[in-house]
């Protein structure tokens, strides 16, 4: 019997974010068998909702569910509850909403990329990645009035207006971010040191993919054509220049490159959403009580976002479920750290953007 | 001791630990930190190890099982040291509170010296709070490194210590 070793990672690591915990079954440098903990930061949100808030609450109680991808909770939850009140929304708010999804996807994506660089060395990079992301950040704070949770959801609308003005800084911002996203997509392709890093490492081949359920970005990386926005009819994602990008070699240099053509084309969207933004008004009374049940998909930055809404017919809500994307994609992830090298762990955790505050709740 | 305290107020360096945030505060951290915002002109650097650190900050409620990681990285890192709580959530509990698996804040489990409040906490705002934990950290190395701490007030003649008075307390402090 060869001898193994067992080497930990976390839960409080300088390459976490977040506390997670892995426990690696190493052979030499090998990895050969993962154990992970997510579980730390299980807050208990699910049963607040049902218990000590409001459903007209919920909305952004569950946009605490996680910070980075807070709009898409808020607007299945909101989806939902709208489904259960039988109102559906007019197409300004529908455009608005999609804005700020995207926007959302555009900051999520650039931060995990800053962080493989990070996490693969390149401590400059990282820099220079966060330093551009702050241009998104700057819209979304013109938008909402806050740069991360804004709460611009809410049932029966948005809460805030698009003005000339932001119109105009949207297109400047966006303008001077395609520059940067030019210049890193051949950053990110050619550099020798990186490709060393990324190109090859970490493959999820499309077989493992498709039977262990990965989903978002890391299916598209190996080349499974799922994306919620191309299966679902609750927004016109199609007519505004939505495109499903796909990569077949499904290491992580694929998976960088998924979501840097994501950015690309999420910043057409928003382009194509703020010109022909159609006129209506931004809040509408929607009336009554949910009662029922209701389930609802929307593509999370990191996935498939899935909420299953039941009320009764009272001011409470009978059940919340969220499924997040990260939880759905753990068996993958474990399958794809098997066979690699040890020192590559957390260039390929990184590049999986794992959200354990999504995960545990 | 007198020689470390020159560098530590130059150069903190944090901890950051997630107790169970939604991951609002800590992007906010990772934006102070970059280029923008550009934390590291203070000196500052994220490190991931408690032994090298000065400043903790903590973003989070404290979750049911966080509580024991968050009292052991704060137990290890040496004195003097920083609590800065980051986050409506981290302060009070913020939108979490009452959740069950939640405690409240981060002030049950380790004294806290700077509080951040909002939700998220804007990065200007964790900027400010760093800073005030500098002078907190100033004040606290002063404090250690003050020999008669254990025995109470100093006593003064004038503008000089007084050695004697002091040392009398001593006295009476072994023979109590
Ligand atoms: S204060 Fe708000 S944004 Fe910050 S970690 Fe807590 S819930 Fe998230």
């Amino acid at each position: 019997m060869k001898k193994t070793i067992q080497i930990p990672l976390g839960s409080q690591h300088i390459s976490l974010l977040e506390p997670i915990r892995f426990k690696f079954e190493c052979e030499n440098e090998k990895i050969i068998g993962v154990d992970a903990d997510v579980g730390f930061v299980h807050r208990g949100v699910e049963l607040a909702c049902t218990r000590s808030f409001e459903f007209k609450q919920v909305g952004y109680v569950v946009a605490r569910v996680c910070g980075l991808c807070a709009i898409t909770h808020s607007l299945s939850y909101t989806l939902a509850v709208e489904k259960l009140l039988g109102y559906e929304a007019n197409d300004r708010i529908k455009y608005l909403r999609m804005l700020m999804v995207e926007l959302d996807r555009i900051h999520s994506h650039m931060l995990c990329l800053a962080h493989t660089a990070e996490n693969a060395g390149f401590e400059a990079l990282f820099m220079q990645i966060m330093g551009d992301r702050e241009l998104i950040m700057d819209v979304q704070e013109a938008i909402s009035g806050n740069r991360v949770q804004f709460d611009y959801i809410s049932i029966g609308g948005v809460n805030r207006d698009m003005t000339p003005e932001l119109t105009a800084l949207i297109h400047k911002n966006l303008r001077l971010l395609s520059d940067k996203i030019d210049a890193l997509i051949g950053l990110f392709d050619n550099n020798w040191s990186l490709s060393l890093k990324y190109k090859g490492v970490g493959v999820l081949s499309l077989k493992d993919a498709y039977t262990y359920n990965a989903l978002g970005p890391l299916a598209r990386a190996a080349g499974l054509a799922t994306d919620v926005r191309a299966e679902t009819n609750d927004f016109p994602y199609e007519t505004l220049g939505y495109q499903m990008i796909l990569e077949s070699s499904g290491d992580i240099h694929a998976r960088n490159f998924v979501r840097l053509r994501e950015i690309v084309n999420s910043m057409e969207i928003c382009r194509n959403i703020i010109d022909n933004l159609p006129v209506g008004e931004i809040q509408e009374k929607a009336k009554g009580k949910p009662n029922g049940e209701a389930v609802v998909r929307v593509e999370a930055p990191r996935g498939e976002l899935f909420y299953l809404v039941r009320g009764n017919g009272q001011n409470m809500l009978e059940r919340v479920r969220i499924k997040t994307p990260t939880f759905s994609a753990i068996p993958a992830m474990m399958e794809v750290f098997k066979g690699s090298e040890y020192a590559d762990a957390p260039a390929i955790l990184a590049s999986f953007d794992p959200c354990m505050s999504c995960t545990a709740k | 001791m007198k020689f470390f305290s020159a560098f530590r107020k130059k150069s903190p360096w944090v901890l950051h630990y997630n107790a169970g945030s939604c991951n609002g505060c800590d992007i906010e951290i990772l934006a102070a930190l970059g280029p923008k915002f550009d934390l590291e002109r203070f000196g500052v650097i994220n490190t991931g190890n408690p032994k090298q650190s000065d400043i903790f900050l903590v973003t989070g409620p404290v979750t049911y099982r966080s509580r024991e990681r968050l009292v052991e990285l704060y137990s290890q890192i040496p004195e003097p040291k920083v609590v800065v709580a980051v986050g409506s959530c981290t302060t009070t509990g913020g939108v979490f509170r009452g959740m069950y698996n939640v405690e409240d804040g981060i002030d049950r489990y380790i004294p806290v010296d700077v509080y951040v409040p909002g939700c998220a906490a804007s990065p200007q705002l964790i900027i400010d709070a760093l800073v005030k934990g500098l002078d907190v950290l100033e004040a606290k190395s002063k404090e250690i490194e003050h020999p008669f701490k254990l025995f109470g007030t100093i006593e003064m003649i004038g503008n000089k210590l007084s050695r004697l008075n002091m040392a009398k307390k001593v006295e009476q402090h072994e023979k109590n």
